[in-house]
């Protein structure tokens, strides 16, 4: 252990410490541009330079590459520091003068104009090499360099030209201190479903998540990007959340796993999708950032979200007039005849919190307000009384305008006029549908779906929750739209019908189920494809009927080629008797 | 075993006008029947440059100067077949014009101590044979069979030894601290990149005697225990990168490099490194990176290279001078060696002596020699009729030392207290037409695109002290900026990351100590008396002076003067250009330097063609 001496007070260090590091860990501050604790230091911006003594010698030092060595005694704030900051933050701040990083650091240092002629006042780089550093060491792109030599050195790609090694991972507009990077779009592929801005590749899934733990999303993360493009030679890239994680936390090598488990009930609950607005092109979904989803509009407003929850455009400000335009894609003919239901009451809440937070007018045009549930008329005549002008008659067509606002057209069926309304927001209060991989799971359980895509309930009344194959239930949006607290009820039911098979311990069957003959099956496997209640599976290349799932519809006797299948009770030999006996008797 | 010959006629300066003479010299003695008596042999530089190229006669020692083609056959004739010197071309005294046939007796010699370049112009640098035949590769002979590494080293100490590449750090130090580091793999480097303008010692040393090099670093090798070396050659040098490959090649055929060596178990070998000519590759963290084949740009080095240097292991990296020190510090011993030079500096320094100087060239004077003695006396002074001013040393980040401090001793201490450094060895002799703000600014310009631009300091901060050197010059400046000047000028100094930053503004700060008044000439008088910056200077002739002898308007390229014989002649300040070439040319002192914003004041004056 270390000793040192920094401003008069002692402090202890380990070896591979900087002077940098145990004033950063003791909350002395040092002001740096050049440094991250995720590179090895750098010493380009010199802005560190402290006083360092040694062994009686008085010398300037850069803290973030002198080493904390056993007594030395450093001053951080003397004349001679204070000084050379100083010029130093002129000779930065004339060279880029409209950066207010530098702008501010030099304030500190009693520097308010550029004491200089600037050559190029739009300079925002000052070479500090963490976009170089981070692209070689880290990310291991090495698409940015330095060019050129002493005053004209510059950082860029290869002869400053547009590369296709850039992987667009946008690490070092993350580490530029001063903001003199920008990533363009080209091909907005991956973010084009995310416009309000990418989250990190390793985040907490939401702020309600359980466990609460960071997740990392593969597809964005640097290091399994670099891994995929160079067919696993670059495998050592970034790695930063690896190196800062101090409860060594981060394991690379964790796969997906796929779990094989024999359960006697399922719950399907796998929910609804947002129908796309870009289908029905007269909501200009996707001509103007300012035009967004009500799902977008909860992420916007959303605490963890991009803005911390302050509802703002594009340019940062905020919208003096927000449209929400209800039954987007819901009660229409050429989307979805049906109505989403949740979508009234959120459209309320958005309007709710758009006041709350912006005091922007807002409209809503609605066609009627389904405040169906408890409390729900309430929170409808407060949204009102907020100042909420509720235009009743549909939305009916988002114009873009040329100076970017977007006017919105509709009937004001009350009125019986048409009205259009420029505002800088609309928000679409798109409808949900059933997940587009329904069909899927549909197959998977032999569940059966209604004409509007959601999964079918065995009896719309009597049961809400079941299917049409046992075992199988139905939880929430999967089984048509609902809002959180149907959704819990509905749940819940599900829950309870499966504890209740769970604590009988066995089910009862009706006798009445198809058995394959082994010795007749050839295993052509046409029974498989036939059985509604995916009772027939294949074991060791012959059919093989669960007896439990087997509701003995005989679909499968009938088709089976080798006639190797029999209905029990409904035996061929048993209906021709039975036959046999009926004509006898006549 | 090497023929024997009756004569050698050496050949020096291998550089420019002299590649024909080697040829003709062969083919005039093939023609005279004397091929099997006379060699030819080309050998390095003899440093002095202003009578080259240079010949001389072995054994008797004629020493021939500025010898062209056509001079041959007469040399042959005379000096060769019939033993009598040629007058013609002998070297004669500048005062005196007394002539001067033997090399020893040249005053140009006389004061200097040719112990690093003791070979160079000696020895055929091509030939090991003849480098061993003058006591070559005994040193490491005598270190191999009859010492221990720590004994060298002991040595090396003893002797006072500094490193030559500029900063004067003690090598036996370094070579004790290399061996003491950790580690089994370890190097020593040789630093041939000699980056200064218009310094050439190092590379006469590896042009002109490779192995001296080759055998100072197996030397090293064997004292700090590294079994590799490399030579870092500027790209510039390809004859010093042939000669040393040749050398490195023979020594491995005479078995001096390689696996163990003379029989004592060392092994060592040398590899030639090639390097792309940026000035501050020469700095060592620099150097170390692009040896390793990457950008060659310095890195912060709280951790010595003798303990994590090339490829992170301990590195021993000493200038070429140095290492061609260690083979005489060897054989002749630290006690000669120590009682060379002054208290703190010891042996002996090569010098690029150049400028306004009689006799530029390469000199070799014990340390502690006057800065007098060396322009006056060796350097023979400033031409007819001008003045030392100052004198430069250190290279382009040097200072500037005034002539009143001329007695002050070279060396290491002396040098740095005055303001200045002692650099790789450039020496520049600055006159009376030297404007000291104007020199600045060349240094400057110069530094200004060797930075590498790394940090911040010396990238911005050299900018900026060019644009106020600038427009001092140019008469822009005001008061303030001198300060401006001097507060950049200590802050690139105290906060810069490497040498190059933290010694670039030596010569603002050692002119502003030694001519700060000639500064503030330029800002409040806008006027400069050297008559360089051009803006704030007009050349008038005075007229009782002025003979009348047309000389100034013969020089003018501007065909600005006029006059008729015997006659005051006139400038035109219309057309002028203010370069100063009639200045220089006048044998009267009749042409006068005055401040620009006096023109108008000048009684209006018809100009006859
Ligand atoms: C913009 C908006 C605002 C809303 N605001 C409110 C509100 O304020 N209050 C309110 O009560 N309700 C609100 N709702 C409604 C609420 O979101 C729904 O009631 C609720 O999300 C339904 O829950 P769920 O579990 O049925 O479905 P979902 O929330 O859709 O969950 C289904 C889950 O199943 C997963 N899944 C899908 N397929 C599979 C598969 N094959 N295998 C494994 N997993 C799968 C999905 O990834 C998803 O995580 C709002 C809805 C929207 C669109
Ligand atoms: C900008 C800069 C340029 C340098 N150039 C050279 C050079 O060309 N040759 C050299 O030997 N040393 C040069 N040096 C000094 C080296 O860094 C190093 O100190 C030296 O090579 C060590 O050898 P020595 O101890 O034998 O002098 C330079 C230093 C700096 C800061
Ligand atoms: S001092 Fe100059 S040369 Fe040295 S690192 Fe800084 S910018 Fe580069
Ligand atoms: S932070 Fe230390 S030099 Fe830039």
């Amino acid at each position: 252990m270390n000793k040192l001496i920094i401003d008069g007070a002692e402090y202890q260090a380990q070896d591979d410490q900087t002077i940098l590091d145990v004033c950063r860990q003791n909350g002395i501050e040092i002001p740096t541009l050049c440094y991250h604790p995720a590179m090895e230091p750098y010493g380009a911006c010199r802005l560190c330079t402290v006083e360092v003594i040694r062994h009686g010698w008085s010398n300037l030092h850069t803290a973030c590459t002198h080493p904390a060595w056993d007594g030395l005694e450093v001053k951080t704030q003397s004349p001679a520091v204070y000084d050379v900051r100083r010029t130093l933050m002129g000779l930065f701040l004339s060279r880029c003068p409209h950066v207010p990083v530098i702008q501010n650091l030099a304030r500190q240092y009693g520097v308010t104009e550029p004491p200089f002629a600037t050559d190029d006042p739009d300079q925002k780089c000052i070479l500090c090499g963490l976009c170089v550093r981070v692209c070689n060491d880290l990310v291991k792109a090495n698409v940015i360099n330095f060019s050129d030599r002493g005053i004209d050195r510059q950082v860029g790609p290869p002869f400053l030209e547009k590369t296709r090694d850039c992987i667009g991972c946008g690490a070092c507009t993350i580490v530029c201190p001063t903001g003199a990077i920008d990533i363009v779009l080209e091909e907005a592929g991956v973010y084009a479903e995310k416009p309000l801005g990418p989250t990190a590749a390793i985040y907490v899934p939401s702020l309600q998540a359980v466990p609460r733990v960071p997740v990392i999303d593969t597809d964005s993360c640097i290091r399994f990007r670099q891994q995929d493009r160079s067919n696993g030679k670059i495998a050592d890239a970034c790695g930063v959340c690896q190196t800062l994680c101090e409860a060594n936390a981060i394991d690379f090598d964790q796969q997906d796993e796929i779990l094989d488990l024999t359960v006697g009930s399922v719950i399907v609950a796998t929910g609804f999708e947002m129908w796309d607005p870009k289908k029905l092109s007269q909501y200009s979904y996707g001509r103007s950032p300012h035009i967004i989803t009500g799902m977008e509009f909860e992420r916007l407003s959303n605490a963890g979200g991009p803005t911390g929850g302050q509802i703002l455009l594009s340019d940062g400000s905020k919208p003096k007039r927000v449209a929400i335009i209800h039954c987007v894609g819901s009660r229409d003919h050429n989307a979805h005849a049906y109505c989403s239901r949740i979508c009234c009451m959120y459209s309320l809440k958005h309007a709710h919190l758009v006041r709350d937070k912006t005091g922007a007018e807002v409209y809503e045009f609605y066609m009627d307000m389904r405040a169906f549930g408890k409390g729900y008329e309430e929170f409808y005549e407060r949204v009102q009384e907020e100042g909420v002008t509720m235009v009743r008659g549909r939305g009916a067509v988002v114009d873009v305008l040329p100076n970017g606002k977007l006017r919105v057209k509709g009937e004001d069926a009350d009125l019986g006029k048409l009205l259009a309304v420029d505002v800088d927001m609309v928000v679409l209060s798109t409808a949900i549908e059933a997940p587009h991989d329904a069909d899927k799971i549909s197959a998977l359980f032999g569940l059966g779906r209604t004409a509007d895509g959601w999964f079918a309930e065995a009896h719309p009344k009597l049961r809400p929750v079941e299917t049409n194959t046992d075992g199988v239930f139905l939880a929430g949006c999967a089984q048509g739209p609902k809002d959180v607290p149907d959704t819990v009820a509905h749940a819940g039911a599900a829950s309870a019908a499966v504890l209740g098979l769970l604590d009988r311990g066995e089910v009862v069957i009706a006798p009445t189920v198809a058995e394959v003959n082994r010795d007749d099956c050839v295993g052509c496997g046409d029974c498989l494809l036939v059985c509604p209640y995916t009772a027939i599976t294949r074991v060791e290349g012959k059919a093989q009927i669960n007896a439990a799932l087997c509701k003995g519809c005989g679909t499968c006797v009938a088709t089976c080629p080798s006639g190797a299948i029999m209905a029990l009770h409904f035996t061929d030999d048993q209906i021709v008797a039975q036959i046999d006996g009926v004509l006898a008797w006549a | 075993m090497a023929d024997l010959y009756r004569a050698d006629v050496l050949i020096s300066c291998l550089h420019g006008q002299s590649a024909d003479l080697a040829p003709t010299f062969r083919q005039e003695i093939e023609r005279r029947g004397m091929a099997g008596e006379v060699r030819v042999v080309e050998t390095g530089c003899r440093g002095f440059c202003s009578v080259g190229p240079v010949v001389s006669i072995q054994p008797d020692g004629e020493f021939y100067v500025n010898v062209q083609p056509a001079d041959v056959p007469e040399i042959v004739e005379e000096t060769l077949v019939k033993g009598r010197p040629v007058q013609r071309l002998t070297y004669k005294e500048p005062t005196t014009r007394k002539s001067i046939t033997k090399y020893d007796d040249i005053p140009f010699y006389g004061k200097q101590m040719r112990i690093v370049f003791r070979n160079t112009g000696l020895i055929d640098p091509q030939s090991i044979d003849e480098y061993i035949a003058v006591g070559g590769y005994e040193a490491l002979g005598k270190v191999l069979t009859s010492m221990t590494p720590e004994e060298v080293i002991e040595e090396v100490k003893k002797s006072g030894l500094r490193g030559r590449g500029g900063a004067g750090f003690r090598t036996g130090r370094k070579w004790e601290s290399t061996r003491k580091a950790k580690g089994d793999v370890k190097y020593v480097i040789a630093n041939g990149d000699e980056g200064d303008p218009g310094a050439f010692m190092d590379r006469s040393l590896m042009e002109g005697d490779p192995h001296a090099v080759l055998e100072g670093m197996a030397i090293a090798g064997f004292a700090v225990g590294a079994n590799q070396g490399y030579v870092y050659v500027r790209d510039e040098y390809p004859l010093a990168v042939k000669n040393l490959n040749l050398a490195i090649q023979q020594a491995h055929e005479y078995g001096l490099l390689g696996e163990d060596i003379l029989g004592s178990g060392f092994a060592f070998d040398i590899g030639i490194v090639r390097g792309a000519g940026a000035f501050v590759c020469g700095e060592s963290s620099a150097l170390m990176q692009s040896l390793e084949g990457k950008v060659g740009e310095p890195r912060s080095k709280h951790v010595h290279a003798t303990d994590r240097g090339l490829w992170d292991r301990p590195s021993c990296l000493n200038n070429v001078e140095t290492l061609a020190n260690i083979p005489v510090i060897m054989l002749r011993g630290a006690e000669w060696f120590a009682s060379i030079g002054t208290e703190n500096s010891k042996g002996t320094k090569g010098f690029c002596l150049v400028g306004k100087i009689r006799n530029p060239g390469l000199i070799e004077v014990p340390m502690g020699m006057t800065l007098k003695e060396i322009i006056y006396d060796i350097g023979g002074g400033p031409p007819r009729g001008r003045k030392v001013k100052a004198v430069q040393t250190g290279g382009p980040s040097g200072g500037c030392i005034p002539t009143s401090r001329l007695d002050l001793a070279v060396d290491y201490e002396t040098l740095s207290q005055a303001g200045s450094m002692m650099g790789s060895g450039g020496m520049i002799a600055l006159d009376d037409r030297t404007c000291m703000v104007d020199i600045s600014r060349f240094f400057l310009e110069f530094l200004k695109d060797e930075s590498c631009g790394k940090c911040a300091p010396c990238r911005e901060g050299i900018k900026r002290m060019l644009e106020i050197l600038t427009a001092i010059s140019n008469g822009d400046a005001k008061m303030g900026d001198i300060d401006t000047l001097e507060t950049l000028a200590k802050t690139v100094q105290a906060a810069s990351l490497c040498g190059l930053g933290k010694s670039a503004p030596n010569p603002v700060l050692s002119t502003l100590q030694y001519f700060r008044q000639e500064y503030e000439q330029h800002i409040t008088e806008k006027f400069c008396p050297s008559g360089v910056c051009r803006s704030l200077v007009a050349y008038v002739v005075v007229d009782d002076k002025c003979k009348g002898c047309g000389l100034c308007i013969k020089v003018c390229s501007q065909e600005s003067i006029a006059g008729s014989a015997k006659q005051p002649h006139v400038i035109d300040q219309a057309t002028c250009i203010q370069c100063g070439a009639c200045f220089d040319a006048c044998r009267f002192d009749a042409i006068q330097v005055i401040p620009r914003s006096q023109v108008e004041l000048l009684p209006k004056q018809e100009v006859h063609a």
